[in-house]
């Protein structure tokens, strides 16, 4: 089931935490990124998807009549008939009920907002340009445009968040008929503006375990499935597309920092704005083809991730050649004595006392 | 034999030895300019640090202002305390002896300790004042310093800069004038100092030497004065730059010998080479074996290595002979071995090389030094290792080794070094006042603090001003005891320690501190426990890691997720496996680094 990926990477400020690929937006530059996408597109000689993610950056800045130029632009280039999921991922600022009517017209089916939290102070301190107001807007604006399908981005362990105010966020978001929430842990990453500065009110490891936890709660208690690690859906709307990656599966990124997996390689874009627009073909790097051994090891992490799914043995020993298989096996029941995953038969699951220290667990499940 | 002079360059650390080395190579024309800088420190380490760990020499081809020419044999010395009987073997192969110092600070205690190695030696001194390139010399006070605290001539001062090469050549023509030519008869028996050598895989221990009397020419057969072993040589040559082979190397002259050495435990520094036909021939006062210091235990992380590290280690004493080891067991790090040193600096710089070099990934334990314990029923232990420690009801006392150290620091920085060195259990022997500014502070202090962090302390609490230099001292009693560290409830051998009995809870509480910092979370609660015998003195414990960065893994990007696993994985094995606790090698070295 091969997904799409396109990296929309411009945003209106850079948020205090973000590490991701993105430039602040420089108008003039948006129709010759789109040009630079569909020529990367064109590279690909056509190929058939069953998933489609624009995600960013921030997508809603491309603005109604580019988005439309993307995505017809490549929808000539691949095939889209079977198309099962098509998500857009859009910031509360410029989520336009016009903007998401487009999206909507042109086949998207699922929207994902970029809310991180409904906390007025959490915003300002993260370094977020809108406001709670403007993520129920753009929620309304998203149900008015026709979708059902809409998730929203929570971060926990903002500077100053309290149980009580994550509760108060889960609460709204799920009462507004979000059926989809990614909750990601705040890590300070290097680049970032919390790096160079970190706030005095970041809370600890073991509060964020505890505002992590309470979370989970919190979104069991209201019918979502906490699916991976870090993302909860209600029934049935699982975000295919980032299932594909947890599973090991193929698919291929356009854009500055994109990742690609085909044809059992792994490369990506440099990260750089510029040179992709001006050579979008030749910016490939970090090319990598791992043997079945590191490879295998590599789904297995993935797909550990799955938390309801798990990991089933039987389904590799069919990707895999026997020793890399065995070789597994051995680690993976390790593991099982040490009591950081659960067996049942030859599906390995992590124990749900793991989940937060899964780390440990996937040092010694890679290799 | 007139036109020869064998000198060395002595001087305080950084004050600028190797670069006068590489400038006298240059002006020579030994090489040409280049920009690869001090061309005798050949080790990497050498190069970051700074300083030379091994003497290494040069034969110079030299001709003077009046036309004469000269061979000067430049015979570099190892500049650290930890290698001052090296030194004093090297001086001993000279006439003549550039004493250099920094005319930014001035005479320093290991420029005292050198120069005295030098008059020992009975060598001609040529005091140099480098560096005068720069704006803050002091030329005035450092002339002074030299008259007043090593009584040398302030007319027979010479002013250089080894970095733009002014008054190189004055320093040159000064050697071949006031450095006297060696003396001894070529058709005497033959006597010669080893003061270095090298191993070279094909042909074995290469010794460095000084012929005082009589040739060595291939065929010869030598006999070792120490061992009274015998052997015959194979090659003799000069040191250019690298080994040139000569016919003979004769009374005067400076050169090495290949005998196929085996066995680098045959050649010792100091030791005599005479003619096998003439075992009469007296040896050169002044060799002794090299003794170690400071011991520690050092354990491959992986405890299935112990045979890799043994192998290592055999081949490691082949180019350090000065390094000894021996098998030891811990119970909490498995197999490994014991090894001793000649001081900390040439611990670390041993350590740093198994890694580098030798490819060794280990855990190095607290050193230790060597601890006299007397028991009840009479006996008498010679212990270099606390856990080997017998119980304190069978120990009548516990001696320690004491040093005799020498601080030099500016008037302005005595109180707080007083303090420090009391603070250190050190015995204050006297004060002198070279000049206004300065005063040197003679204090006996147990090794075991200097080899913790009491230098490291003397530069803090003097703000890098004070220098110091020391000799052994002979032995003194302590009140000392055996603290257990106990991490997850089980005694760590390796982590025990013997420390003064006063102050002991205190500094065990730190260490705890210190521990708890240094070894991460793991899954589960970690109690971390100091005890003298059955009594704890300290607690505190490792709470359990709630989370792992969930590191987003989403946007495709699998291989950095990966990577940040692999290099995860990497840390872990850099990590030793203590019962179920992973312990950094920090832990090991946490009582070195706290602060009282």
């Amino acid at each position: 089931m091969p997904g799409l990926y396109v990296h929309i990477p411009f945003c209106i400020s850079k948020c205090y935490y973000c590490d991701f690929y993105s430039v602040v937006v420089v108008p003039e530059l948006l129709d010759r990124y789109i040009d630079a996408l569909l020529a990367e597109a064109d590279s690909y000689n056509g190929g058939d998807f069953d998933t489609l993610y624009i995600g960013g950056g921030t997508p809603s800045l491309l603005g109604s009549k580019r988005l439309e130029e993307l995505v017809n632009g490549l929808s000539r280039r691949f095939n889209f008939e079977r198309i099962q999921e098509a998500t857009i991922e859009v910031n509360p600022e410029s989520a336009g009920r016009d903007f998401l009517a487009t999206a909507y017209s042109l086949n998207i089916r699922r929207v994902s907002i970029g809310a991180q939290s409904l906390n007025a102070e959490e915003l300002r301190k993260a370094g977020r340009v809108h406001d709670r107001r403007q993520v129920l807007d753009a929620v309304d604006a998203a149900s008015g445009s026709g979708f059902t399908n809409i998730s929203a981005d929570v971060m926990i362990g903002l500077p100053g968040q309290t149980a009580q105010s994550l509760a108060s966020t889960l609460d709204i978001l799920v009462g507004a008929g979000i059926k989809h929430i990614s909750a990601y842990c705040l890590s300070i990453e290097e680049g970032t503006a919390f790096f160079r500065c970190p706030p005095a009110d970041l809370p600890g490891e073991d509060d964020q375990a505890c505002l992590f936890e309470s979370a989970v709660d919190f979104l069991r208690a209201h019918g979502f499935t906490h699916y991976e690690i870090s993302n909860f859906a209600l029934p049935g709307s699982e975000c295919l597309h980032n299932l594909n990656y947890w599973r090991g599966g193929a698919y291929i990124g356009l854009g500055p920092a994109a990742a690609s997996h085909t044809g059992g390689m792994r490369f990506k874009n440099a990260p750089c704005l510029e040179r992709y627009l001006n050579a979008p073909l030749s910016t490939r790097e970090e090319e990598e083809r791992l043997d079945d051994g590191r490879k295998a090891g590599e789904e297995a992490m993935l797909r550990l991730r799955l938390i309801e799914e798990g990991l089933d043995l039987g389904e590799m020993a069919g990707k895999y050649d026997q020793g890399a298989v065995e070789s597994l096996k051995v680690r993976l029941d390790g593991l099982v004595s040490r009591q950081m995953l659960v067996a049942d038969g030859h599906i390995f699951r992590l124990p749900p006392a793991r989940i937060f220290t899964s780390n440990s667990v996937f040092v010694d499940v890679i290799s | 034999m007139n036109n020869l002079r064998n000198f060395s360059i002595i001087a305080h650390i950084d004050h600028g030895k190797s670069t006068l080395a590489d400038r006298i190579l240059e002006m020579t024309g030994m090489v040409r300019k280049t920009s690869m800088d001090q061309m005798l420190d050949s080790m990497d380490l050498e190069r970051e640090r700074g300083i030379t760990i091994k003497a290494k020499s040069v034969r110079i081809p030299y001709k003077s202002a009046d036309g004469n020419e000269y061979i000067l044999n430049l015979i570099d010395t190892p500049g650290h305390v930890d290698f001052s009987y090296e030194v004093s073997r090297s001086l001993k192969a000279c006439e003549g002896a550039v004493l250099l110092v920094d005319a930014t600070q001035g005479v320093e205690a290991q420029t005292i300790a050198n120069a005295n190695l030098a008059l020992d030696a009975g060598l001609k001194i040529i005091p140099v004042i480098n560096k005068i390139d720069l704006p803050n010399a002091m030329l005035d006070d450092c002339s002074l310093q030299l008259y007043t605290m090593l009584g040398l001539g302030i007319e027979d001062i010479l002013h250089v800069s080894a970095k733009d090469g002014r008054g190189v050549a004055e320093l040159l023509e000064a050697i071949v004038e006031r450095i006297p030519p060696p003396f001894g008869s070529a058709s005497d028996p033959l006597k010669c100092l080893i003061f270095d050598s090298f191993y070279d895989p094909y042909r074995g221990v290469i010794p460095h030497l000084r012929v005082f009397s009589g040739h060595i020419a291939s065929g010869d057969r030598i006999m070792l004065k120490s061992s009274e072993k015998i052997f015959e040589i194979e090659e003799v040559g000069y040191f250019s730059l690298g080994l040139a082979r000569s016919e003979h190397v004769q009374a005067g002259e400076v050169g090495y010998a290949v005998a196929l050495i085996r066995d680098a435990g045959e050649i010792h520094v100091g030791d005599t080479i005479v003619s096998a036909d003439h075992p009469e021939v007296p040896a050169i006062p002044g060799f002794r074996m090299s003794q170690p210091m400071v011991y520690c235990g050092v354990y491959p992380i992986i405890t299935s290595d112990y045979a890799k590290l043994g192998a290592a280690l055999e081949k490691f004493k082949l180019n350090d002979s000065s390094v000894v080891f021996e098998k030891e067991n811990s119970a909490a790090l498995g197999y490994g071995y014991r090894m001793g040193f000649l001081g900390m600096l040439h611990m670390e710089i041993a350590l740093e090389r198994l890694k580098r070099e030798y490819e060794q990934d280990i855990i190095a334990t607290m050193p230790s030094v060597i601890y006299r314990v007397f028991l009840k029923d009479g006996e008498v232990l010679m212990l270099d290792n606390p856990s080997k420690f017998p119980p304190e009801g069978e120990i009548d006392h516990i001696e320690e080794p004491i040093i005799r150290t020498r601080i030099i620091v500016p008037s302005d920085y005595v109180g707080p070094c007083m303090e420090l060195s009391d603070a250190k259990r050190g015995v204050l022997v006297g004060i002198e006042h070279p000049d206004d500014r300065r005063a040197i502070l003679v204090y006996d202090l147990p090794l075991s603090e200097m080899i913790t962090d009491f230098y490291d302390r003397l530069k803090s609490v003097s703000r890098g001003y004070a220098s110091m230099d020391y000799e052994m001292n002979g032995y003194r009693a302590g009140d000392l005891v055996k603290v257990d560290i106990l991490v997850n409830n089980g005694a760590v051998d390796a982590l025990s320690y013997i420390a003064p009995k006063e102050g002991a809870a205190v500094r065990g509480r730190a260490l705890i501190h210190k521990l708890s910092k240094t070894i991460p979370k793991h899954l589960f609660k970690i109690p971390l426990q100091a005890a003298i015998g059955s009594q704890v003195i300290a607690r505190e414990d490792i709470f359990p890691r709630r989370k792992d960065v969930l590191a987003k893994c989403y946007g495709g990007d699998i291989t950095r997720k990966r990577k940040l696993l692999e290099k995860q994985k990497e840390g872990k094995k850099k990590m030793k496996m203590v019962g179920f606790v992973e312990v950094p090698q920090e832990a090991f070295l946490s009582l070195m680094k706290i602060e009282d």
